[in-house]
């Protein structure tokens, strides 16, 4: 059977995976990973490890899900931010797009190639979170979640930076607004949760701050992650507002995204035209 | 295979270029010559379904650029005036890259790449890092690059610029070859004698206007009989002076604020060879280039003769 990948997946996938770098970066994340794991499992368990305490062992599997959350979620900017940009400014971005790969097969392998290092390091992550099993306290159902939302939660960073690399025609830039992004899915979000739910604990007939505050907490991802560890208490499928909002955020840039691409497809727009050049 | 009618671009206030009306064959090598700014650049653009036309159209093998783009990027192989290449693949991985790009089955990758690199020069090179090629071995690569899903047309856009005399030798044997192969050539340049044994028309273009097409011969003709080459370099006094003067192709050497002019009347072969001689003599060379051709002046020159132009 011949299978027809996209090229530019391939080709990433090469270039990413042939250096000492990602089995480095594999390597030493995992090392930290286990030497994190088993240290927070020792100490909370006081030393004494032949002894099966299910709560202890929760806390651990909460810290480290949401302690790789944060690490994936900034790691993913550092993979994504030059993809598009980069081409541009390596001049390799005007003859790819005279090939039939087109504007969205450029997006796609270049979305799919940045999220795969770090989709790599949270499937890796697995064993690691055997030694949680080994003492209780999570089931693999929740396993299966927390690390599936950790997945949706590294598409949707990879995708949001592969678009800012698109629209911002340097990488500078392009880094600038990834890592803001970042920060105010992680950051931002999550204070704004915690303060409107604030001002409503002062005030409880502010019902408007209440919807507002579940509203922020629902777009911040490691307050959704809390959620699916059980260790914050929120509205049942939480997640389903998250891929919502971002499946519009990413909906929006894709439009700005394409006419960086294909300034053709909008050349009905008066301010587009004859403005090409610059962005290829 | 190529036809243009009142083609034109407008970037802002600047025309970049003008009513462009061209009727290029199947199998032809046309040249586009030009200074920089006239509107080459813009032309193969929008050739190359880069950018759209402000008005007028374009058809490559009967595609209309701007209504069936995608069937003319399956029919053309484009080469950018200034393009990169791909850190940590090899010279085989990138001609396979963009055949993979283009749908090539992997038996026919194969087979063509060594064809193309063979007939480019680069075979020896098949698994040297592209980053670590020389940029007239890129150049040639490019070509390849081009040539990996058998287009039918070829839009080169100054396949030679930034070359030394050596690689744009070498480059220029590449580009006579494609003849064999039967495509369908654009290439422009701001160097009219580059195209002397490679194209069979030439075109040229003058702030934005094609104002003459001709046969390459009758072109070269009358351009003037001697290049203009620039060299610099550390130190390049009366000695330096003295050397060149041994070259007998050598008719005049005038000095510039940062190193000398030269009026040269022996071909790219002899140009290489000069190089090579003044390097072995051990003079510091850091440049050593050929000045565009006075495309006002040449134009000129044709409008006078009227024989065999079409203006």
């Amino acid at each position: 059977m011949n299978i027809h990948l996209n090229p530019l997946l391939l080709k990433e996938f090469r270039q990413r995976m042939r250096t000492i770098r990602a089995p480095l970066v594999i390597t030493a994340y995992l090392f930290g990973m286990c030497a994190l794991t088993v240290f927070l499992l020792y100490e909370n368990v006081q030393g004494q490890l032949y002894l099966v305490q299910p709560t202890k062992s929760q806390q651990v599997f909460a810290l480290v899900s949401l302690l790789q959350m944060v690490i994936v979620a900034f790691l993913a900017p550092a993979f994504a931010s030059g993809s598009v940009s980069g081409e541009r400014e390596r001049k390799t971005l005007a003859v790819l797009l005279t090939t039939p790969v087109g504007p969205f097969g450029i997006l796609f392998g270049k979305v799919v190639s940045s999220s795969a290092l770090l989709v790599l390091l949270v499937v890796l992550t697995l064993p690691v979170y055997s030694l949680v099993f080994l003492y209780g306290g999570a089931v693999p159902a929740q396993v299966a979640s927390v690390l599936g939302f950790q997945l949706v939660t590294i598409v949707v960073i990879s995708t949001v930076c592969v678009l800012f690399s698109t629209i911002a025609l340097r990488s500078t830039w392009s880094t600038v607004f990834a890592y803001g992004s970042v920060g105010l899915m992680t950051v931002i979000f999550g204070a704004l949760g915690y303060g409107l739910k604030s001002l409503y604990e002062q005030n409880p007939i502010d019902y408007t701050a209440l919807v507002w505050s579940h509203f922020f907490y629902a777009l911040d991802p490691l307050y959704v992650e809390a959620a699916f560890l059980g260790v914050v208490s929120a509205k049942a499928h939480v997640w389903i507002p998250f891929v919502e909002f971002y499946a519009v955020v990413i909906a929006v840039l894709l439009v700005p995204s394409l006419w960086r691409l294909r300034p053709q497809w909008f050349s009905w727009l008066p301010f587009v035209s004859g403005t090409e050049k610059q962005y290829q | 295979m190529i036809l243009t009618q009142n083609l034109s671009k407008r970037y802002g206030k600047t025309l970049a270029l003008n009513n462009l009306n061209l009727n290029i064959e199947r199998g032809t090598i046309f040249g586009l010559v030009g200074e920089n700014g006239a509107g080459k650049t813009t032309a193969l653009s929008m050739l190359a379904t880069l950018t759209l036309p402000t008005s007028g159209r374009a058809y490559v093998c009967g595609h209309e650029v701007t209504k069936e783009p995608k069937a003319v990027r399956r029919v053309i192989g484009y080469m950018p005036d200034s393009f990169g290449v791909y850190d940590d693949l090899t010279v085989m991985e990138y001609l396979r890259f963009f055949a993979q790009c283009y749908g090539v089955d992997r038996r026919t990758i194969s087979r063509r790449a060594e064809e193309l690199l063979e007939r480019v020069r680069l075979v020896d090179k098949r698994d040297v890092y592209v980053n670590n090629l020389s940029r007239g071995m890129q150049q040639r690569l490019e070509v390849a690059r081009c040539l990996m899903h058998d287009p039918d047309v070829l839009i080169l856009d100054e396949p030679s610029s930034g070359l030394d005399p050596k690689s744009r030798l070498e480059m220029r044997a590449v580009l006579a070859g494609l003849r064999e192969l039967g495509k369908t050539v654009i290439i422009s340049t701001h160097i009219l004698n580059e195209l002397a044994e490679v194209a069979d028309e030439v075109g040229i273009l003058l702030r934005g206007e094609l104002v003459a097409v001709a046969a390459v011969q009758v072109m070269v003709q009358h351009s003037s009989a001697y290049r203009t080459l620039v060299i610099d370099g550390r130190d390049l006094g009366s000695a330096f002076v003295k050397a060149l003067f041994a070259d007998p192709h050598v008719a005049e050497v005038r000095p510039l604020e940062r190193g000398w002019e030269v009026l040269y009347a022996g071909t790219l072969a002899q140009q290489a060879e000069l190089l090579s001689r003044l390097v072995a003599d051990g003079f510091a060379i850091t440049q050593f280039r050929e000045q565009p051709t006075d495309i006002e002046q040449l134009f000129l020159r044709l409008a006078a003769i009227q024989e065999g132009v079409t203006l």
